[in-house]
């Protein structure tokens, strides 16, 4: 294994190399064989270059599109914050269609769990940096446009130095604390924000601060951040591939028609400024994309615009770039879940104890409250699967009932079965002297201490 | 959630989003209408302990498909869901 890992590293190392070579070399040969821009060169009267008009010929003949909205395309700069689900496949659209300048905002490096949604990676490059791998693949679908690299997370530091180097920002992260920072620097700084998001089966969509000092921020959405312990990332909860894909393609195409229809043009100093056109100034919506059920399902729900009150956008409001730099901890304003801790330590007992328990063939019952789908991917043997949702809603336990000896409840890392012992005592089910605890540490100290072999996620 | 139901007479329709659906287990039912817009919390905390604080709390809210504000001192004392409205609790999801 250690050669393997050290073998691993050292790929990830050359890879990163070779992609930092390549990066540059693509950028040096951009530099000596892209034809001269048009107003450098007199001899071309067309304000495009001749490759320009093959490679966005197809969209530029779209109605409502033409030689203008191209020229915006070309003048603009988007930041996509987050090279994952939603990131790839917003950065191929808008590389495609010829967005001047394109910013990827990421510190993380590519896994191989990341490969069936993020189109942009691939399996010769896990380990390498996100930012690199995802301008690696676009360099390659457009080598003919600038891209910039911040191989670092958007942080209250670093936020305005790098959204005040663009025109529009697309939100392609995973957490609520990034949502909130993104949002706040966006009305800070006058950018409108194009804000996606997927789980599972569904997504939300929606263009905020827009016009900037107009439509609501996602404060305004969402005052109230979601309790820390509710919030379940695509690594525990999943994930289906083209539902973060639908909401990442959608992004972009919001990103384009703000471009296209001239709302990014600033107010001062511009020639080509032509008035802007209402559409697009309409009414703020949010989609909301719920992908199961009898067929894929879009609904849109009309937003107010920005709320009176709102920390960030109302006119009360006391945020300031200083104070979002210096005194604004977006993680405590989120909150940070702590690990559960209501079992005393003689109603818990560890993996290898829960071992000793099974091999002396004492009768007992052995829960794994973990959701049906974690179970069906490896379980304990004998376990009988109840998921906590289950004790949520106060279903029947016919699994529980009229069984007699010790219960010992397990789920993914020691938590949820807390609580379901707190809720089986709760219900009566520790009669008489029957043990009801729980396993320490969950199916992953089993799968870390007893059986290694065993599927877990 | 493409084919809700028109609910009863005298009902109203309420869909539950991401973690309102997970949590209720349901992605839609009829609740007795008229209701005040500020006591559905309280009625569905009665029928899901700890929705409110888990969920409904950090959720946007709408009814028929336009944003009501739901805070402190929102625009939500004046709204009466009516018969046949259409109520949606909409969690934020921030994962992507």
């Amino acid at each position: 294994m250690d050669r393997i890992d050290r073998l691993r590293e050292e790929i990830a190392r050359r890879e990163s190399e070779l992609a930092d070579l390549k990066s540059q070399l693509a950028i040096a040969e951009a530099a000596r064989t892209t034809p001269l821009e048009p107003k450098d060169d007199p001899s071309w009267p067309w304000p495009l270059r001749h490759d320009e008009y093959q490679r966005y010929g197809r969209q530029m003949v779209v109605p409502g599109f033409g030689l203008q909205a191209q020229l915006r395309l070309k003048r603009s700069s988007v930041l996509i914050v987050g090279a994952g689900g939603l990131g790839c496949p917003a950065a191929a659209y808008l590389a495609g269609a010829g967005i001047g300048t394109l910013g990827l905002v990421d510190a993380d490096e590519v896994e191989a769990s990341n490969l069936h949604r993020q189109i942009a990676h691939s399996t010769g490059r896990e380990g390498m940096s996100k930012v690199l791998s995802a301008v690696t693949y676009l360099r390659d679908l457009n080598p003919t446009i600038r891209y910039k690299t911040h191989q670092e997370h958007l942080t209250p530091r670093n936020a305005q130095d790098i959204v005040s180097q663009y025109d529009l920002v697309l939100d392609c992260t995973d957490h609520p604390t990034s949502r909130y920072l993104i949002s706040d620097i966006c009305v800070l700084l006058s950018k409108p924000l194009v804000s996606a998001s997927a789980f599972q089966t569904s997504g939300q969509l929606a263009v905020l601060n827009n016009p900037p000092g107009k439509g609501a921020c996602y404060r305004c959405l969402f005052p109230k951040p979601p309790p820390p312990e509710s919030v379940v990332g695509c690594g525990e909860g999943g994930i289906v591939g083209p539902v973060v894909g639908v909401m990442g393609v959608l992004q972009a195409l919001e990103a384009i028609k703000l471009v296209v229809h001239g709302l990014l043009d600033k107010p001062a100093g511009d020639a080509e400024k032509v008035e802007r056109p209402e559409q697009g100034q309409g009414q703020q919506r949010m989609l909301i994309f719920n992908a199961m059920g009898d067929g894929p399902s879009f609904r849109s729900v009309r937003l107010k615009g920005r709320r009176s009150g709102c920390l960030a956008c109302s006119d009360e409001s006391e945020l300031t770039l200083d104070r979002l730099r210096t005194s604004i901890d977006y993680v405590q304003f989120c909150g940070v879940a702590r690990p559960v801790d209501v079992l005393e330590p003689h109603e818990r007992i560890t993996a290898k104890e829960y071992d000793n328990v099974r091999s002396s063939g004492v009768p007992h019952l052995l829960l794994d409250v973990r959701e049906r789908e974690h179970f069906s991917i490896g379980s304990m043997p004998g376990a009988i699967n109840v998921p906590i949702s289950c004790f949520n809603r106060r279903e029947e336990l016919p699994e529980v009932a009229g069984k007699d000896g010790p219960i010992y409840v397990v789920c993914r890392l020691g938590n949820d079965s807390q609580l379901a012992v707190r809720k089986l005592r709760e219900r009566g089910f520790d009669d008489g002297n029957r043990f009801v605890g729980d396993i320490t540490g969950g199916v992953k100290a089993w799968r870390d201490t007893v059986d290694p072999r065993l599927p877990f996620l | 959630m493409t084919s809700v139901p028109k609910p009863p007479q005298g009902h109203f329709n309420v869909l539950y989003f991401a973690s309102a659906s997970s949590y209720t287990g349901k992605e839609h039912e009829a609740l007795p209408a008229p209701l005040p817009l500020r006591t559905l919390f309280a009625e569905l905390e009665a029928k899901y302990p700890g929705v409110k604080a888990n969920v409904l709390d950090s959720c946007m809210v709408t009814v028929n498909l336009d944003y009501v504000d739901m805070s402190g001192d929102g625009a939500a004392d004046a709204v009466v869901i009516q018969e046949a409205d259409e109520v949606a609790i909409i969690p934020p999801v921030s994962s992507g």
